[in-house]
Formats: C-alpha cells, structure tokens, sequence
C-alpha cells in the first residue's frame, strides 16, 4: 500500500526559516539504544478496548505501509523525499479500537521519552511506525529498529526508538512540550515554542 | 552608550543553543558538549534571574541541567 504524498517541485515544499539538507543530520537528546529483538516490544494501552504488548517479530508481521514525505526538524533543517516503510498508525488502531473518550495519544521511546500528538493527527494516512528509510533498515542513530513518522509535525515529535503508545482522553505534553517547545509543532506555522500558544 | 537590557528571549536563545549542544553531542565528543550546554544553561539561569517575566526559564535551564546529569549516567560505556 503506497500512501502520502507524490514527488513534486521543491518550491512550495520548504516551510519558513527552514534549509534544505540533502544528509541526515544526527540528533536526539539521550545515548543510542541497542535493540536486542529478543526482549522488545510494543506496548498499546490506555483508552482503548484492546491493550496488547507485541514481539518484534509479531510487530513486523503486521501489514506493511509506504509513506513518501517531507521531513522537518526545528533546529531549521529539511529533508525532502522520504521513502518509509513500517506499521502505519491507522493499522495499529484499528486492532486496539480507540475508546470514544480517547482524544490524544501520548508515544512513548526508550529512555523515558515521550511526545504527545491528537489522535486525530496521527489518523492521517501519512503517519507510520518506520522502520525502513529509503530502502534501508532505519539506523539506529536515526531511530532504528523503530520511529514515529508525522511529516506533518517539526520531527520531535516524530519519536525515535519507540516502544509504545498510551491512547489518552485528555492532552498531556511530552518530553519537549513540558521544555517550552510547542505543543502542536506546525512547521507550516511555525509552531516551535511554548509561548506561541 | 548603556546596552539594551535583556528580555526573556535572549534567555530562551541561550537555552534553544544548550539543547541544540546536547541534541548534536553525539556528532562531536559528548562530554564536552555536555560541559559547553552546563555553562549556556548556568548563564541563561543567572541572567534569567535578572530579566523581568523570566523566572520561568530559569526553571527551564535547572530542568535541562539534570536532564543532563541524566543523560551522562545513561551514556553506555
């Protein structure tokens, strides 16, 4: 299933005060994990009807998705034409069946890290759990074995090494929202601080 | 000529350059990013203590430095 966006010109893809960068830089705020499939899982609780932990391998067994999309980091930085693969956010959904009174979703990485998102933003068609980039296994500096993928959203709150969602019936601001980055995170709109809000 | 008084968003600045620090530290030698993001946090805290209407960042800058902390402890060997 191929979803999101065609290739197109670049003007008109570059939101304001952003640079295109044709590398991937590297960053994140905590040491690079080290994925041992044995143990992993992934955890889908809170407002849902039906909880569950999945192994790796039952993860991946999940029906694949193909995102292609733009990529935009807060620090100024675009990466355009994206190729991913992995578990699109709708397909995991479905099998947990959102409460009625679920309204946000908080994703939960190693080492604590969490971002929050409205569930309605991760039900586009274009969000998924990668764990392939451009025909590659997603490296780890990049968030491999498994990221949130959000084109929509600046890339924080597209969490690498994740390792669950919480399905929520009210907001609670993740690991950069509680440190005065936006709670929305438009790049379109700039949405980068707190204040702005 | 006096200088212009700092406002709330030089302190922010100097926080955004601390985690800008820690976020590209794996780039460079982490420990010194590290210690290079203690000393922009620990100013932006004085001079948070300085500026009117910026208590709350000073806050922000105590935040990140045990997040700091933290993360060292984190770091694998």
């Amino acid at each position: 299933m191929k979803l999101g966006r065609g290739k197109e010109d670049v003007e008109g893809r570059v939101p304001p005060n952003q640079r295109l960068t044709r590398g991937w830089p590297v960053l994140h705020a905590s040491p690079v994990p080290k994925f041992n499939p044995a143990v992993w899982s992934f955890r889908v609780w809170g407002e849902v009807s039906n909880e569950s932990e999945l192994t790796w391998d039952e993860f991946r067994a999940l029906p694949t998705a193909t995102v292609h999309s733009d990529f935009h980091c807060v620090t100024g930085w675009s990466k355009l034409d994206n190729d991913w693969e992995g578990i699109s956010f709708t397909e995991i959904a479905g099998r947990a069946k959102p409460k009625p009174s679920a309204t946000h979703v908080l994703v939960h990485a190693e080492y604590g890290y969490t971002a929050n998102l409205p569930l309605e933003t991760l039900m586009d068609d274009d969000v998924l759990f990668a764990w392939s980039h451009n025909g590659e296994p997603l490296e780890p500096e990049h968030g491999g074995p498994l990221r949130l993928v959000v084109p929509k959203l600046y890339a924080w709150k597209s969490a690498k090494w994740v390792r669950g969602v919480r399905f929520l019936d009210h907001d609670e601001r993740g690991y950069w929202e509680v440190r005065g980055y936006h709670n929305h995170a438009d790049p379109w709109r700039e949405e980068r601080y707190s204040w702005q809000e | 000529m006096a200088e212009n008084p700092s406002t709330p968003a030089d302190v922010w600045a100097m926080i955004e350059r601390a985690d800008e620090l820690v976020k590209y530290a794996s780039n460079r030698d982490p420990k010194t990013a590290y210690e290079q993001a203690r000393e922009t946090l620990r100013k932006a805290a004085e001079l948070a203590c300085t500026v009117p209407g910026a208590q709350p960042l000073e806050d922000q800058a105590y935040k990140r430095l045990e997040d700091i902390d933290k993360l060292e402890n984190e770091t694998p060997q």
